[in-house]
């Protein structure tokens, strides 16, 4: 008895390392063997198809740093630590598996943080891509996405200087809060939501002169609607964008208050937009409740700060400041592009869901009539170290 | 069991040569010593001392050279002995004459092999079937140092040596009690090794004691050299990987157990004793924690928590990672790794089961090699696992640091014997990265789990208080809590003595302000 059982286990352990040794290592990959893609751009070509260009990471030093042929960008940035390679396919999936023919190593996609699409395929739509970077395992949902004025590629072809690589710069940009910060995931849900509108961040390539270091910029922002871009917003108004979709972080805001000269800055602390719908009848409106906290960081008028009568008076023109900037973001919304881009769908949907039901095929007529109230409640909480301003004795 | 092994019968090592041992002697000399001469045959270490007891009666002294005390023999048995002395000449008056603290009547010839073992002479005279044994016995033996493989920084500095009488008088001093039992055997039919076990009445379970009694009455072999024999003789899965009992060298330490219920078992030659029985968690626990306050005492443990699963999982979490989750880390890392793997001819599985194994070699010549050549080793085995591999492009910089944090990581297992079971698993755990990514650790963390969890350490289970959970013992486990707080003690097995010491006892300062 004592010997089957020993038999037994005997064979059981040999029976595991063999499964073990039979079925292992199939999915494994050396780090060698791999192409680490950065950042990805999508085009479209002349004969409406779809180009790939993906930025790959070189890690070996030696290996020389060639541009992918044709469209050449700047050589001398060949220095750089990544290459640029590009294929054309019908859709993304071709156009991976060709870009994978002209790769040594398996594209892997698992480290690609950024996916810039071009203009002319931006206004083409987004679906299309979409749809590949949503169903396939390897691209990260939380990848940044941009649009690109100009060609994708191009953005990609950049050696930026301050960064490792032009993906590493648009990633902490768009970290930085100063503009939108949107991610595949984001933008999936957007253009698969209730209003149908979704924004993009938009990268301009800023060349300084003679052109060796030019760099990506966020500037503005790509508004689309139904999967294609319909148009984009400036920089001041993204920032009413954003403090309508309640994604303001931080930032400075300087005012010149009325009947007095120079500027306020104030630095922002905490921000909250809140958005509570009303329908009444047949008329549709919208209260947009803004809450901010904030420090003076600098003061350059002749008011005394330490007086709560002017700070109170800061605070109104603050908030006056935050309506013209969020009626700039609206206007072009509302009246131009005709394009959801609030979330005021969602907002109704939450507290109507009746209501939104029977109207939801109505919404395009009805969000540009949405009558929008702003109550900004800037609150300043701190002046600063200093009172009135020490080097203007004839303050108020 | 029907497996058709005959047990050999048991060779009684030390009783070998004697035809009936339990006959006492002849009241005539010459036989004792011719049956006794007989019985140390070509034993030209055990001397044969005759004289006259007061010029009169024949006698002889029995004692193995080196073992006992020739000037105390000199000075209190023969001189007196030699000297004429009018009373007659029987066993209780020589008795008297002689000035030796420990007497004893030894009546058979075990008795007599026992004692001239144990370094005591053994004195017969003419016209008595009896002998008697004197405790002179007086050896070589290290002096009391601190243990060097266990050192501590605030903590007593004396540890065991190989002398069973003088590690028990240190356990005696520590613990002074005549609760404190020590209970003692011979074991090994040939080396005939004192053994003793000790555990605290009221304390420890009887059924414990007795459990660790019979298991070492269980134990026929022909020596116990050393105290490890016993180990593998009594422990519960000797296929397990993990001790389970602990072996210090620390008196210290011992008594701390004893306090709490476990029996420890002393073998004569050898430093370290053990104990038992020993949870998971107790192995994982450093004397240096109860001498630092607290607060110390409880971050230390937890980083030593930290550093055991580093050293468990380290290698093999990088060879997993590497090989198939590289979108696991930040890219930044995963670029600079991969810039650094890049000249490397290996798959990371090879090159870390190549440098684990170039440590573990290392680190074995450095132990086993005498302490002058053993530096020379590590600066060698530095130069070549460190600088030389990585420009020669044979291993990458990112693994030769997880080697070495690794490695100091299981350095810090504060007991060697985990230290090495750990070491060990980590290889298989290494495999199973390489072969199944987190999945194959998934599972290598299962079985190993599972297994701790079945281990028993004589009845008490070896993941306790974790599991089995015993909330009120985890304040030992997951912090280290203050002196005043440890009011109960860990449940073992069996009969439970609860409360170590009165509650209520944290230290603060006089209520009201008299004397402001």
């Amino acid at each position: 008895m004592g010997t089957t059982k020993r038999k037994s286990v005997l064979v059981l352990v040999t029976l595991s390392i063999h499964a073990l040794l039979l079925a292992g290592c199939w999915d494994r990959t050396e780090l060698n063997d791999l192409a680490i893609i950065t950042a990805a751009g999508l085009d479209l070509t002349e004969d409406h198809q779809l180009e790939l260009s993906v930025k790959i990471y070189l890690t070996s030093p030696s290996s020389s740093s060639q541009q992918m042929g044709g469209t050449s960008g700047p050589d001398k940035g060949a220095a750089g630590l990544s290459v640029v390679r590009s294929a054309v396919g019908l859709n993304m999936a071709d156009a991976a598996s060709r870009l994978q023919q002209l790769l040594s190593r398996r594209m892997f996609w698992g480290q690609d943080e950024v996916f810039v699409f071009g203009e002319r395929l931006a206004k083409e739509g987004l679906a299309e891509p979409m749809e590949f970077l949503t169903r396939h395992y390897a691209p990260r949902e939380r990848a940044n996405v941009f649009v690109s004025k100009g060609a994708a590629k191009d953005v990609l072809l950049l050696n930026p200087p301050i960064e490792r690589s032009v993906a590493d710069m648009l990633r902490e940009m768009s970290k930085s809060q100063t503009g939108l910060n949107v991610k595949m995931k984001e933008l999936a849900q957007m253009m698969a939501g209730r209003a149908k509108a979704a924004v993009v961040p938009l990268v301009e390539i800023e060349s300084e002169q003679e052109n060796p270091t030019s760099f990506p910029l966020i500037r503005g922002t790509a508004v689309l609607k139904n999967g294609k871009m319909v148009g984009s917003v400036n920089d001041r108004a993204t920032r009413g964008i954003m403090w309508l979709r309640n994604e303001i972080k931080e930032g400075t805001l300087t005012i010149s208050p009325n009947n007095t000269k120079g500027y306020v800055s104030i630095q922002l602390l905490r921000a909250h937009t809140e958005l509570i719908p009303h329908i009444q009848g047949d008329e549709w409106s919208i209260t947009v409740r803004i809450n901010a906290r904030d420090d003076i960081v600098e003061n350059t008028t002749d008011l005394d700060l330490s007086n709560p009568k002017h700070i109170k008076k800061l605070e109104t023109e603050l908030g006056y400041d935050m309506k013209q900037r969020t009626d700039m973001a609206l206007a072009k919304a509302q009246k131009e592009l005709n394009a959801d881009i609030f979330r005021f769908a969602d907002a109704f949907y939450r507290k109507y869901p009746k209501k939104w039901n029977e109207n939801k095929d109505r919404w395009d007529d009805i969000f540009p009539k949405v009558k929008v109230k702003l109550e900004a409640n800037p609150k300043i909480s701190r002046p600063g170290l200093t009172g009135k301003n020490l080097f203007k004795p004839n303050q108020r | 069991m029907l497996r058709g092994k005959r047990r050999p019968p048991a060779n009684d090592g030390l009783q070998v040569n004697n035809p009936q041992p339990q006959i006492g002697f002849s009241e005539n000399l010459n036989e004792t010593l011719q049956l006794l001469q007989a019985v140390y045959a070509d034993c030209t270490d055990v001397i044969f001392h005759e004289f006259f007891i007061g010029e009169r009666t024949k006698a002889v002294l029995i004692y193995i050279d080196g073992l006992t005390h020739i000037e105390e023999v000199d000075q209190h048995v023969l001189a007196p002995l030699q000297q004429d002395f009018p009373q007659e000449h029987t066993l209780p008056n020589i008795r008297k004459k002689i000035a030796v603290s420990s007497i004893k009547d030894v009546q058979s010839v075990d008795d007599v092999i026992a004692e001239i073992s144990g370094g005591n002479p053994v004195l017969f005279m003419e016209g008595e079937n009896r002998g008697l044994s004197l405790g002179l016995s007086k050896f070589e033996k290290r002096s009391i140092e601190e243990p060097t493989a266990e050192s501590v920084l605030r903590g007593p500095r004396e540890g065991f040596i190989e002398t069973l009488r003088s590690n028990t008088a240190l356990l005696r001093r520590k613990v002074r009690s005549p609760n404190l039992k020590i209970k003692s055997l011979n074991l090994g039919t040939y080396s005939g090794t004192a053994v003793a076990i000790a555990y605290i009445e009221g304390i420890a379970a009887p059924e414990l004691v007795e459990e660790v009694m019979s298991r070492l009455r269980r134990i026929e072999n022909d020596g116990l050299l050393a105290s490890a024999y016993i180990e593998e003789f009594i422990e519960d899965n000797p296929a397990s990987p993990f001790p389970q009992v602990l072996s210090t060298e620390r008196p210290d330490v011992a008594s701390a157990y004893l306090l709490e219920g476990h029996v420890v078992i002393i073998a004569d030659g050898t430093p370290s004793v053990l104990i038992a029985p020993v949870t998971f968690f107790s192995l994982l626990q450093s004397p240096e924690d109860y001498y630092e306050r607290y607060v110390v005492g409880s971050a230390i443990r937890w980083l030593r928590y930290l550093f055991f699963a580093i050293s468990l999982l380290g290698p093999s979490l990088y060879v997993a990672v590497l090989s198939f989750h590289q979108e696991m880390i930040p890219t930044t890392l995963l670029l600079t790794v991969a810039q650094s793997r890049e000249q490397v001819p290996f798959p990371a599985l090879v090159e870390a089961v190549l440098m684990e194994s170039m440590f573990e070699a290392l680190r074995e010549a450095g132990a086993r090699l005498p302490k002058q050549i053993g530096s020379a080793v590590s600066i060698v085995g530095a130069l070549v696992i460190g600088q030389a591999a990585i420009a020669a492009g044979i291993v990458s910089a990112p693994m030769v640091m997880v080697v070495a944090i690794t490695g100091i990581a299981s350095f810090m297992a504060p007991r060697f014997t985990v230290g090495i079971a750990i070491r060990l698993l980590r290889f298989p755990m290494m495999f199973l990265a390489g072969f199944l990514g987190f999945l194959g650790l998934i599972l290598g963390i299962i079985v190993i789990l599972n297994h701790l969890l079945t281990l028993r350490s004589f009845g008490v289970p070896y993941l306790s208080p974790l599991a089995p959970m015993k909330s009120r013992e985890l304040k030992d486990v997951l912090l280290r809590v203050p002196r005043w707080m440890a009011n109960t003690r860990p449940h073992l097995t069996g009969e439970w003595n609860p409360y170590r010491q009165a509650p209520g006892q944290r230290p603060r300062p006089p209520k009201g302000n008299n004397g402001g």
